[in-house]
């Protein structure tokens, strides 16, 4: 029902339908309609204009009556067509499910033969066995149905081979069914859909086919004639009397117009990829809706963020992935985002240079300032102009995140031709010593590997290499280690405190891993649902947690030689962030939780001199906030 | 890269034997005595059967195979009964035609379509978007043949600014001008339908590429978008509209002979026709086996093509 109701909201696919439903009406309808005879031939009225005195649109070359033949060939047409169409799809859909089903040297022996016809250009293998049959509108109906056999047994086949391995067909195979029954009963069934998809996007080339070899003189024979063969016969008219040429042909471009239409719509509801939207591409930059004033600046960072929000917009849900966060990072220090998968760190780090994807991301409020300047809602251009080269990003999974097929050595150069303009043995001088800088051994050789001949380290540091090209001020790290072994983690935290250092870089790393934390960060935020719920100074937090969240988080991180020490999981789950509940986000799962937590919005409050928490009832008493 | 040429040529012998025998069951499957055909119903049955002793046809199924394709392999692919000639000198001379137009086809077809394609992916459900995905729907329904004598009837007829058919002037210079304007009414004809599926593929190739991580660091590295598309988008999405390539110069190649026939070209499809309606079979089957063959080894370039592109096949 849902995918009558789909494809009613796709008004091109019903435009479609409705088209094809008239067409395919009138075609039934042809032998009870007033039509003249199409055969009689009057040569004395030949060639008469559309709208003429007792002929709708006029006569043909032999006199005959070109609203009566364009009928009865729209119905001969849409009949080959069909028929054509329901035959390929039967004997391929017989072939695939046999070959799919039985696998093994059955599967391998059928497919072979099919990958040989499809090996064909396809109207060739169609015209060599209309020559083998000889002319004839069945033969070439044959022909038509023999050359798309093998799409539809190709199709087929990959889902039988699916759903042969499902356990409701192992379950029959247990309960002593034959092949043939589980044949029949449990796999047809399933494919049936896939059939009438298939057949929903061939069906328009199928009429398209037959017509065409008609219209070479190898399909109807006259006197009786389907579209492509009126327009075959018009041909030799087509200077002088263009209108017996439009007509026939008109039709056929209406008809499989109005099929593809409808097959697209079919298509596209059945197909779940396109229900969910999952198939935009994403913008230049992140989608901004600001319907509150814009934050002023305030603080020594080099970039605060204030109040930020970000959420996802899918279909009517909302998603408040990030629901309000302040931070800010100074020069030469490392702030560190912690937070459980899906808390919003990643969001909040994407969002500072409108790298969300969008749709379906939406910035709906508050401001990232760079230096005091706004960044959320600038033009594109200076946002393009700062990104990698004042503020760059080192992202998870390098694998994913480099281009797999240009050289690292290209990477980077593009990186630094972006924002310099420098020659390219310039910018790949640089690009080498970059790599050296990253700790590359032989730098010379590897700039000119591809991403998937490093191994993961390597890959990472190419990604750092990247960031570092134009000397930037802030380092964005979204994860740079998790998908490391731990030696190499080791190399590459030091290598990024090392940076700092030397170079006075401002460093935002988001990680889940409080050992990460504890190396390398001079202050860190916790996020929970979206919101940060405590931040301060690294040392202070690891030793006194104060937010009960916090607390918990840690108590899950299992420490070398302390075997004795419970790792106690937090009961429940994250809350959904499109229904939050009011107050605390984490109070359905806080040991602590009172009436109080659940009624108000809580606030980030400072806790003690350096600290700040989004608590009502701290783990700690304040006085021992600094410890 | 040598070494994966050779390979792929070896791989390719199977599928050429392969089609050759596809090719021979089918005109096996002729039903009444080819002779019969050949000599007409009036024929005395000593003739016929001198006949069927010339061609081998008295001999069993497996071993004719074997002979017919020994002889292909020396280059001789039998006489045409309708034309009096070689059937290989004929074909040779008609794909050289058909060549050229589907060789211009389908240069017009692959830089049309990918970069509708990617227009189109790149302003998703803007107006350029939406007037692609208009312009490719009424581009892959219309028959290539109707759409081929409308251009006639317009560009020709009343524009007069081509000619009307054939590949070459009958009286004057038999030049690249002169070629071209007769090339260009087909050539476009029969690339409308293959463009129009290119782009459409390249749009959802193009889309899933610019969703992927890599485009995202390409715009975190402040990459101009134009690069961002056209560069980093284009190139990965090449990886998978290539084999569309590859099969759209299929029906491109074979489509040619609707557009032949309309625009009375001398290649290789009209030849075909012709030729089955005369029921000379020798021709189409030579015809048939040689394109073929041409196209198996296309596809090996397409491959070829796809190694160089994508390093992570290993060469």
């Amino acid at each position: 029902m849902s995918f009558l109701r789909l494809l009613s909201r796709n008004r091109l696919a019903l435009a479609g339908l409705i088209v094809m439903s008239v067409v395919v009406l009138l075609a039934l309808l042809t032998p009870i309609l007033p039509l003249p005879d199409p055969d009689v031939t009057n040569t004395a009225e030949r060639f008469k204009k559309p709208f003429s005195e007792g002929a709708l649109l006029g006569t043909d070359h032999l006199g005959r009556d070109l609203a009566s033949r364009l009928m009865w060939g729209t119905r001969l047409s849409l009949a080959v067509g069909f028929a054509a169409a329901v035959a390929a799809a039967t004997i391929g859909a017989a072939i695939g499910v046999i070959a799919g089903f039985y696998g093994g040297r059955v599967d391998n022996v059928i497919m072979r033969g099919v990958d040989m016809l499809m090996g064909f250009p396809y109207i060739l293998l169609a015209l060599a066995i209309v020559a083998a049959l000889g002319p004839g509108l069945l033969n070439a109906l044959i022909a038509v149905a023999a050359v798309n056999i093998p799409f539809f047994a190709r199709n087929i086949r990959g889902v039988t081979v699916g759903i042969a391995h499902k356990e409701f067909v192992d379950a029959a195979r247990l309960c002593g069914m034959s092949n043939a029954r589980i044949i029949i009963t449990e796999v047809v069934p399933n494919v049936i859909p896939v059939i009438v998809i298939a057949m929903s996007t061939t069906i328009g080339w199928m009429i398209l086919e037959t017509a065409g070899l008609s219209f070479l003189g190898l399909g109807s024979q006259p006197p009786q004639a389907d579209l492509g063969s009126m327009l075959g016969e018009a041909r030799s008219a087509l200077i002088t009397n263009p209108h017996t040429s439009v007509v026939p042909g008109a039709m056929i471009l209406v008809i499989v117009m109005a099929i593809n239409l409808l097959g697209d719509g079919v298509r596209d509801a059945l197909d779940p990829r396109l229900k969910s939207g999952a198939l935009s591409r994403p913008m230049p930059t992140t989608m901004v809706r600001r319907k509150k004033p814009v934050p002023q600046p305030e603080g020594d960072g080099i970039l605060s963020l204030r109040d930020l929000q970000t959420q996802f917009h899918v279909k009517d849900r909302i998603y408040k992935a990030v629901g309000g966060v302040d931070l800010s990072v100074r020069p030469g220090e490392c702030l560190g985002i912690i937070g459980e998968s899906g808390s919003g760190k990643s969001v909040t780090a994407l969002s500072i240079m409108g790298l969300v994807a969008s749709p379906p991301g939406v910035i709906t409020g508050g401001a990232v300032h760079y230096k005091g300047e706004d960044l959320i809602g600038a033009p594109y251009e200076t946002l393009r102009r700062l990104r990698g080269d004042r503020v760059a990003y080192i992202f998870q999974d390098p694998l994913a995140t480099l281009h797999p097929l240009y050289t690292v050595g290209a990477q980077l150069i593009e990186a630094i031709q972006s924002h310099h303009r420098t020659s390219t043995s310039e910018a790949r001088a640089r690009a080498i010593e970059l790599l050296k800088s990253v700790r590359i051994p032989n730098a010379e050789a590897r700039v000119d590997n591809y991403p998937h001949e490093m191994s993961g380290g390597m890959r990472q540091r190419v990604g750092i290499a990247m960031a570092l090209a134009n000397d930037p001020e802030v380092i964005i790290a979204d994860e740079p280690t998790t998908a490391l072994d731990v030696t190499v983690q080791a190399q590459i935290l030091a290598l990024l405190d090392d940076l700092r250092r030397e170079r006075g870089l401002a460093i935002i790393f988001i990680t889940h891993d409080f050992g990460v934390v504890a190396q390398l960060c001079d202050r860190v935020a916790v996020m929970y649902a979206g919101r940060i719920v405590e931040e301060g100074p690294t040392d202070a937090i690891l030793n006194a947690p104060a937010h009960p969240y916090t607390a918990r988080l840690m108590a899950c991180v299992p420490e070398l030689g302390q075997g004795r020490r419970q790792l106690a999981a937090i009961p429940g789950l994250p809350p959904v962030v499109d229904k939050l509940p009011a107050g605390c986000a984490f109070a359905d799962r806080c040991p602590k939780a009172a009436s109080a937590c659940r009624s108000g919005d809580i606030d980030l409050g400072p806790f003690g001199p350096a600290r700040k928490i989004r608590c009502i009832a701290p783990e700690i008493p304040v006085q021992e906030a600094t410890a | 890269m040598t070494g994966y040429i050779v390979k792929r040529l070896i791989s390719a012998v199977p599928v050429l034997l392969g089609i050759s025998v596809i090719v021979f069951l089918i005109m096996a499957m002729i039903p009444g005595d080819p002779a019969t055909a050949i000599l007409g119903s009036y024929a005395t049955p000593e003739n016929v059967e001198k006949l069927n002793r010339d061609l081998g046809l008295d001999k069993p199924l497996v071993q004719r195979y074997f002979i017919w394709l020994g002889n292909m392999l020396q280059g001789d692919f039998g006489r045409s009964f309708s034309l009096n000639r070689a059937v290989l000198d004929e074909v040779l001379e008609r794909f050289n035609a058909t060549l050229v137009l589907a060789g211009t086809s389908f240069v017009i077809c692959s830089i049309l379509g990918v970069a509708a394609g990617v227009v189109s992916a790149a302003r998703q459900y803007g107006l350029a978007d939406k007037a692609i995905t208009f312009a490719v729907l009424l581009g892959i329904s219309i028959p290539s043949f109707f759409l081929g004598m409308m251009m006639i009837l317009i560009f020709a007829v009343n524009l007069r600014w081509f000619p009307v058919s054939g590949m070459w002037p009958i009286y004057g210079a038999r030049d690249l001008s002169a070629l071209v304007s007769h090339l260009t009414l087909p050539a476009i004809a029969l690339a409308v339908v293959a463009t129009g599926v290119i782009a459409r593929l390249s749009r959802s190739a193009m889309l899933e590429v610019l969703r992927q991580d890599f485009i995202r660091t390409a715009r975190a590295k402040g990459v101009h978008e134009r690069s961002v598309i056209w560069r980093h988008g284009l190139r990965a999405a090449m990886v998978s509209i290539i084999p569309v390539l590859g099969i759209q110069a299929g029906f491109v190649l074979s489509g040619a002979v609707y557009i032949e026939m309309v625009f009375q070209w001398p290649g290789v499809g009209r030849m075909l026709v012709d030729a089955i309606l005369k029921r000379d079979i020798l021709l189409v089957q030579g015809g048939v086996v040689f394109v073929a063959a041409c196209y198996v080894l296309f596809n090996i370039a397409v491959d070829v093509a796809q190694s160089l592109l994508d390093p992570r096949i290993k060469a």
